[in-house]
């Protein structure tokens, strides 16, 4: 059953490759974030308690409700962004290349996790997911986009880390969950100071900084 | 009697084809208000081309004669190697799954050459189309009942289709996830609405209807009838992925998940047809990929899942 | 476990309270306290007079010791001049930022200082993005364009490089697997002793993740841009603590990591990397030294440049690594006073392009005297500290017969030095080309931040002469701990 949830979560990075959307790409992410939640959620169902929950149900409030719902309201209305992501590259190539990134990075996955005692498809989805994820950042115009990107990064390293079951503590979970929070809330801070001063919210309108 | 029985549902396969139409067509009306035509409405379309006369363009050569007559006719051996619900179907040997995938390809090649043979200029556009979205449409295909050859190691599309069991919930996710994209592959093979647009009638955004302008009489019968046969096809290629869900070989209940996979299979077509406005012609090819992509994915997860 | 209490919950205490509004005098005169009581535990650590007990989510030894000096050190002289800082004129009315600054900083030195002293590498994770939320306002300080761009930039680069650090420390968890050191709890002290049980294969890719990762947050190239763009645009004294004491708190992951491969094959391995790393750093910091038009910026490369040779220094090891780490008390105390002088001549300028500024050393009598003796520090001239470590790094480049590549460090360190006087000249003996500002010389006052910079300069100028023998028994430890 984990593994359909790998294979759903693998799907929604193909799907974050095709679309052009900023509020798909936002979907894609709270998608992730209730697939990530229910990973978690797995190995715990046999032995379920309150202190247990706890963690998913951050992830759950904080991946899925908080960082979504700020995006979109303090973001994406409030700037009126244009709905289209602006991209570098044609998004028929972009796709293509994510393919053969995934491939790659699922045969090379399968072949380092051969010894280890390690389940090769949370891994290689992870590992898709981080190399996705920073596509998005290279590949992509707008600000927002970015961010989203780097959410979708740690969504795959929060996932790595679910494949190892070499659990984090519990607290540094929580710890890293906030520190994301909070580095979200002062991106969405900058952006919204970035798009009045600059009065575009593209990375081409930061290029003052030189040598 | 095996084989009558085989030839029989075969026979109704072919008869039932125009239904499938008249039913998307129905219940479409229905969905955006209005009364629609009847169900049978695809019949009486036939019968009124079958008695019309059939006109050749001066240019015309005799591929454009033959062509109509060949594409029919893969079709309609494509429908012969296709397993409906239970039975082996009539052609069935190791490797044909690639035979149904040429034979439709042949189908189309014939259509678009007897585009070409006339050599009007908007023809020519819409072979050109119709080619170049087959380039991205052949490997969601090949990915998707390739990927399911490599795991169960077989190559006959009937013996494939039985080996799904639902013994694993993976395969679950795995028989939504394959007959997506095999819907994907169905929409753009028939042309239906998100890449093609089967009503409009501008030349600028047609790919399929674009083909058959000069064609008339018999030879649109044969078009038209070609095309109604492969959306069933391919509506009944995507029911099989469901056929483990008729457990236990009962053909009652084999022939019931049919229908029921049909009829949602409809419903999906006609709320896509409806909520759905046509893609970019520039966009198109990066959804096949992603259809494609879909069954990459799985050739990836089940081959090391299964190790 | 007290001095827990005064190194990191008095910060965390300082940082909360002063979120509720009030005088900016008193939020300074506290945060001085806090930060001399600070000092004062972090001297009396490093001494060796307090052995804490600790839990074991911390650990305090050699590398913590110094480090946690170093920014202790830097802390103080920052949060000192940071009132006349917030009270000079400006063009920019960062009345905001001024509110929200003494609860930052207090924050900032709560994080770092846990970044220090954890003893888990998850522990140090948070801490260090914490480090990095923390500064990213204070570069936004003066709430103009080329801030916010640099605030972003150094956010979102930051961000994305700690991410990648994050699964370096994951495959460090992967490679600990099967041993007891995953049922222990993944701490940082049984990794170190257990490192011949790690798998490692593991560990070198969980190196190369964390290494390149905390690149981006130490200023090695070539993930440099980020930290470049936040020394130059932030405010002089949030410029001089991400550069003299952020920079470590990246490094010291860095060498965490290299007390973990000690003594196992990657070692050799790892050691190339920082090799790499370093001589990457010093030729882009020659390329840029050439091409900067603004001082500030220059200093930033300077930066970068100084965190080379210490990775270099600590890859090479044996006497190179001892001259490494005095490299980096060295450089902590030169940079802070350097970025403390840039920071009046901008004041008095308003700009930070080399062009505009001309003639400091005659219209800012003190500022241009202390700016060219931290240049001149800078350069490695004796009797300054610089010169001695970078002599020990190239005593350790000797012994290891590594000619060649001395050769080609001595050679971009001419260079260097070369596009940096260059530059620092032209401000400082340049003449203005508009009249108006040379007819008037400006007398200058000596204030706090000459103050500081000269005791800054002086300290720097004595240690290289007169090192108290508890930094070589300490320096000594690390190099211990590094050569097993």
């Amino acid at each position: 059953m984990g593994n359909v949830l790998n294979i759903l979560f693998c799907l929604s990075l193909l799907y974050l490759a095709t679309t052009t959307r900023v509020t798909a790409y936002l979907q894609v992410f709270v998608l992730q974030s209730i697939l990530l939640f229910f990973i978690v959620m797995m190995p715990l169902l046999n032995h379920l308690s309150v202190f247990t929950l706890v963690l998913p149900l951050t992830i759950l409030v904080v991946k899925a409700i908080l960082i979504p719902r700020y995006m979109k309201k303090k973001i994406i209305y409030e700037l009126e962004i244009k709905t289209t992501i602006e991209a570098n590259i044609q998004q028929f190539n972009f796709l293509l290349l994510s393919v053969f990134s995934m491939v790659a990075v699922f045969v090379s996955c399968n072949l380092i996790t051969k010894d280890a005692a390690v389940d090769p498809i949370p891994f290689a989805a992870a590992f898709s997911s981080v190399v996705i994820g920073l596509y998005v950042i290279i590949f992509r115009k707008k600000l927002i986009v970015h961010v989203i990107g780097f959410l979708v990064m740690e969504n795959g390293i929060f996932l790595l880390g679910i494949a190892v079951a070499s659990e984090m503590p519990f607290l540094i979970e929580l710890g890293i969950l906030l520190d994301i929070f909070v580095v979200v809330f002062l991106m969405g801070i900058a952006i919204n100071k970035i798009s009045s001063t600059f009065a575009a919210d593209e990375v081409s309108a930061l290029d003052k900084l030189k040598n | 009697m095996e084989i009558l029985s085989k030839i029989t549902i075969y026979m109704v396969f072919i008869f039932a084809a125009p239904l499938f139409m008249g039913l998307v067509n129905k219940l479409k009306a229905r969905l955006t208000g209005r009364i629609g035509p009847s169900v049978f409405q695809s019949y009486y379309d036939l019968r009124r081309l079958l008695r019309k006369e059939t006109i050749y363009a001066n240019s015309a050569s005799f591929i454009s004669r033959m062509a109509p007559v060949v594409s029919f006719v893969s079709i309609l051996f494509a429908g012969m190697i296709l397993p409906v619900s239970f039975t082996r179907p009539l052609i069935s040997f190791n490797g044909d799954l690639i035979l149904f995938a040429y034979l439709l390809g042949l189908s189309r090649f014939f259509q678009i050459l007897g585009a070409m043979d006339i050599g009007s200029s908007f023809e020519g556009m819409g072979a050109a189309r119709e080619a170049t979205f087959a380039v991205f449409a052949e490997p969601i295909y090949f990915f998707t009942l390739g990927s399911l050859a490599f795991i169960f190691g077989r190559t006959s599309m009937y013996e494939i289709f039985h080996s799904i069991t639902l013994g694993d919930p993976s395969f679950l996710v795995f028989i939504v996830v394959a007959s997506i994209s095999v819907f994907f592959l169905m929409i753009t093979e028939t042309s239906r609405m998100p890449v093609d647009d089967p009503n409009t009638h501008l030349e600028l955004t047609m790919i399929h209807e674009v083909m058959i302008l000069d064609n008339s009489g018999q030879d649109l019968f044969l078009y038209q009838y070609s095309a109604y046969l492969k959306i069933l096809i391919y509506a009944t290629f995507t029911s099989n992925f469901f056929n483990p869900f008729s457990m236990a070989e009962n053909y009652m209940i084999g022939f019931l998940v049919y229908l029921c996979v049909m009829l949602v299979l409809i419903c999906c077509l006609v709320w896509i047809e409806t909520m759905l406005g046509r893609f970019k012609m520039k966009s198109i090819p990066q959804y096949l990929l992603f259809a494609a992509s879909i069954g990459i994915l799985n050739l990836l997860i089940y081959s090391f899942f299964r190790k | 476990m007290l001095v827990l209490f005064y190194i990191l919950i008095l910060p965390l205490l300082a940082g909360g309270l002063f979120f509720i509004p009030g005088g900016k005098k008193l939020k300074y005169q506290l945060s001085l306290m806090v930060s001399v009581v600070h000092l004062a535990a972090s001297y009396l650590i490093f001494a060796g007079l307090v052995a804490p007990e600790l839990h074991q989510w911390f650990r305090i030894d050699a590398f913590s010791k110094l480090f946690l000096l170093i920014l202790s050190h830097v802390y103080f002289w920052v949060v000192l001049n940071s009132w006349h800082f917030l009270n000079r004129p400006t063009v920019y009315s960062p009345d905001k930022s001024t509110k929200i600054f003494f609860s930052i900083m207090n924050l900032y030195l709560f994080a770092n200082t846990l970044a220090l002293i954890s003893n888990h590498l998850g522990l140090y994770w948070v801490a260090l993005e914490s480090t990095t939320l923390c500064v990213a306002p204070l570069i936004h300080y003066y709430r103009n364009k080329e801030s916010l761009e640099a605030m972003w930039k150094y956010l979102f680069l930051v961000s994305v490089g700690i991410a990648f650090a994050f699964i370096g420390i994951l495959f460090l968890a992967f490679s600990a697997h099967g041993t007891d050191i995953i049922e222990k709890g993944l701490f940082l002290s049984d990794l170190i002793e257990g490192s011949s049980k790690l798998n490692m294969v593991w560990l070198k890719a969980g190196f190369i993740f964390i290494f390149a990762g905390l690149s981006t947050k130490a200023g090695i190239a070539p993930m440099h841009p980020g930290e470049v763009d936040a020394l130059s645009y932030s405010p002089s004294p949030v410029a001089a603590l991400v550069s003299a004491s952020l920079s470590g708190t990246a490094l010291i992951g860095i060498f965490r990591l290299m007390q973990i491969t000690a003594g196992t094959p990657v070692h050799q391995f790892a050691q190339v990397l920082m090799i790499t790393g370093g001589m990457i750093s010093l030729l882009v910091a020659l390329v840029f030294m050439f091409k900067v038009t603004n001082y500030k910026r220059m200093i930033a490369y300077s930066s970068v440049e100084h965190i080379g040779l210490i990775v270099l220094g600590a890859g090479i090891g044996g006497a190179a690594l001892i001259g490494s780490m005095l490299h980096m008390i060295f450089n902590s105390l030169n940079k802070t006073a350097m970025f403390l002088m840039a920071g009046n001549i901008h004041r008095t300028y308003n700009s930070r392009e080399t062009r505009d500024v001309k003639g400091v050393l005659k219209n800012m009598r003190w500022t241009g005297i202390l700016f060219l003796t931290a240049f001149l520090a800078v350069i490695a001239m004796p009797p300054f500290g610089l010169f001695f470590s970078e002599l020990m790094i190239f005593r350790g480049l000797v012994e290891q017969n590594r000619f060649i590549l001395l050769a080609v460090i001595l050679f971009v360190l001419l260079f260097i030095f070369i596009g940096m006087s260059r530059q620092t000249f032209s401000i400082l003996y340049g003449k203005a080309e508009s009249e108006g500002e040379a007819a008037e010389p400006k007398s200058e006052k000596f204030n706090i931040t000459h103050l500081s910079a000269l005791v800054l300069l002086l300290l720097l100028a004595s240690a290289g002469l007169f090192m108290p023998a508890v930094f070589t028994d300490v320096i000594n430890q690390i190099a211990g701990e590094l050569s097993r």
